[in-house]
């Protein structure tokens, strides 16, 4: 992404303000506009108070709710100020990319606008603004102005079902393969330093299409890969969006596509014999409210995964071993209530897939919406077992997934090397 | 008379030696020709099985959809069919060639269209080659988003996809061939038509109900009935 991929008007605006130290790109398109207050608010809390420029489509957010427009010809930001807005929509309305896609490209626009200013640290917020507060942008920011942190991923307070692809395939596969136990690597909330966000940007521009860095999938797997120091930050409550559940087979593929493509491409980082480690947090962790069971169904999930072993095994065995298939083809035998899907054998299928993507033993959108059905699998294996635990409960059973991912680690690795000599 | 009888005799002898004589290089050649196109079948059909084993052509023809080549061919792999093809395709061309050479009329003509009906054979082949193709490449598209849509009858579309667009291959290849293009269209009218057909009449009258059941439960269904508790990302 090069700095003249900028829009003419928010080059103008840049030029204009020429340097900061702290830049706050908003992608996010629900929840009205940031406004000043809390930008202001944000940066009370740190030690210095950075000069700051906050880019999002709408105006600063005045008291009455709404986003003001920007003046079409404004003058000069006040010098006494440490506070820009710069009017620039990151979200493309170009509906003919995927949203993904759309949103990979707005990450690498906010960097790239970044390193024409030179700001020490970015800021990239991608969550719905409802629920934002000063505290998400202050406690992403700090530990990398003040503590020389690169990296500083989200912890958000989330319910059991909340964040599901995410808790159930990101996270242990980034603990498993990078050894770093980030709760979500993708973010989509992120605080970066320069250091990363210029090798981000520089991986973009080296690299040919297919093998290009997609921010946000690769951000954290680069950092690791990279030795960028990473930490977490609590931030608080995040609105999920809602995801349409018939295109649920487009959503794997515009993440699990990227996610792959940087296992492919971080294949002799991740080899390397390494343990998970721990990674700093930072901010008090807040409570939800639980979530409600007697609302859960998971019928047409476990119908789907039962379909899925029925009239998927051909295309399956494309990808996975028969002692995999087999396994699945036992499961979808199973009544509802003893239906359980073992974390070794959804991990397995996962690094099988990821092998399958790497070698395209099929059309590589075949491959990732053929796994639809065993996602659903695990997701109502999960449901029924967490449907009457408690939130904590539900953490240790993610932990333990996390866990499994790591045990099978060695299984990846050794297909990964002999793909047809290692096939159980 | 009797050497007027004797002149004939041996003249017609002489003629008939003179026209085996003249037959033989040709049959020489004709062996020559299927000798050599043989030796060159036999000597490409290795490296070329070579090649394809190297390449593990086997199988990448069962990812690219080919899982079973029993079903489109009586070869125990593609690596063989391929290299069966090409080489019985190099002892043709070495027969037209010793054909060719006994410079008779007929033979010539023979070979003449034969090769000018070579090309229509490679077209054909390369429209059913592609058409097994696309028509996998499809099925596999609408089985797996028929599952994702939750369709018990995924499968059955799949498999209905595959055969449509294979029947098409075959027929444009039939065309091709120049072999009862008439009736190939006026089936394909007749059959399509009909299905077209049918389809109306089970929609508009006998299975209006039915239809519209299944359609506004498939739609209940996609819309997330009972999987609103869960967030992915």
């Amino acid at each position: 992404m090069e700095a003249e991929s900028i829009p003419q008007a928010a080059r103008e605006w840049i030029d204009r303000i020429a340097t900061a130290d702290l830049m706050v790109g908003v992608l996010a398109d629900r929840g009205g506009a940031l406004s000043i207050s809390v930008v202001r608010q944000a940066l009370e809390k740190l030690r210095e108070i950075p000069r700051t420029v906050v880019i999002q489509g709408r105006g600063p957010e005045s008291q009455d709710g709404k986003g003001a427009p920007y003046a079409a010809s404004a003058s000069a930001p006040p010098e006494n100020d440490p506070v820009f807005f710069v009017p620039w929509t990151l979200l493309g309305p170009n509906s003919s990319i995927a949203p993904f896609e759309n949103m990979a490209s707005a990450y690498l626009s906010v960097l790239a606008a970044g390193d024409k200013l030179g700001v020490r640290a970015a800021c990239v917020l991608a969550s719905d603004l409802q629920t934002l507060t000063s505290q998400w942008i202050s406690r992403l920011v700090q530990p990398v102005l003040q503590l020389d942190f690169d990296l500083v991923t989200p912890c958000y307070a989330h319910g059991k079902f909340d964040g599901l692809l995410n808790d159930s395939l990101l996270s242990p596969l980034t603990r498993a393969l990078y050894g770093a136990r980030i709760q979500n690597p993708l973010g989509p909330d992120l605080g970066i330093s320069r250091r990363l966000y210029q090798r981000i940007i520089g991986l973009d521009q080296g690299a040919r299409p297919a093998q290009r860095a997609q921010a946000p999938t690769s951000i954290a797997a680069t950092a690791v890969c990279s030795s960028f120091k990473i930490c977490q930050a609590h931030v608080g409550v995040r609105l999920y969006p809602p995801i349409d559940w018939t295109n649920l087979s487009s959503v794997l593929v515009q993440v699990l596509g990227p996610v792959f493509l940087d296992v492919e491409r971080n294949a002799a980082c991740w080899q390397r014999p390494r343990e998970s480690l721990y990674t700093p947090s930072f901010g008090e962790r807040m409570a939800v409210p639980e979530d409600q069971a007697a609302a859960l169904d998971v019928g047409r999930m476990w119908e789907l995964f039962r379909l899925g072993t029925r009239d998927l095994l051909e295309v399956w065995s494309l990808v996975l071993p028969p002692a995999i298939l087999f396994e699945l083809r036992k499961l979808s035998s199973l009544p509802p209530e003893q239906f359980r899907m073992p974390d070794e054998l959804w991990a397995r299928a996962v690094y099988d897939f990821a092998l399958g993507h790497r070698l395209r033993t099929m059309n590589r959108d075949h491959l990732l919406r053929a796994m639809t059905p065993l996602y659903l699998g695990w997701l109502a294996s999960y449901a029924l077992e967490m449907q009457n635990a408690a939130a904590s409960a539900a953490e240790q059973r993610l932990e333990r997934l996390c866990q499994a991912f790591e045990a099978t680690r060695p299984y990846l690795v050794s297909r990964w090397r002999w793909p047809d000599r290692f096939n159980p | 008379m009797w050497d007027k009888a004797e002149q004939a005799l041996t003249e017609s002898t002489s003629r008939l030696l003179s026209q085996v004589a003249s037959f033989l290089p040709g049959i020489v050649a004709l062996i020559v020709a299927l000798f050599i196109s043989a030796l060159a079948a036999w000597v490409i059909a290795l490296g070329l099985r070579r090649s394809l084993t190297g390449i593990h052509f086997d199988e990448r023809a069962k990812h690219w959809g080919f899982a079973s080549p029993a079903e489109w061919s009586g070869s125990k792999s593609p690596t063989l069919l391929v290299t069966r093809v090409v080489s019985w395709m190099i002892i043709l061309f070495g027969f037209f060639v010793g054909i060719a050479s006994f410079d008779a009329t007929l033979t010539s003509q023979l070979a003449q269209s034969a090769f000018a009906y070579l090309p229509n054979v490679l077209i054909a082949l390369a429209v059913l080659l592609a058409g097994n193709i696309i028509a996998r490449f499809l099925a596999r598209s609408v089985l797996i988003g028929g599952v994702n849509m939750n369709l018990q009858y995924a499968r059955l579309l799949a498999v209905g996809v595959k055969w449509l667009v294979n029947v098409v291959a075959v027929a444009m290849a039939l065309e091709q061939l120049k072999i009862g293009a008439s009736i190939v269209n006026l089936a394909f009218g007749i059959l399509f038509g009909g299905i077209v057909l049918a389809l109306a009449l089970a929609v508009g009258l006998g299975s209006k109900e039915l239809v519209s059941r299944s359609l506004e439960a498939e739609a209940a269904k996609s819309a997330g009935n009972g999987m609103e508790p869960f967030r992915h990302l």
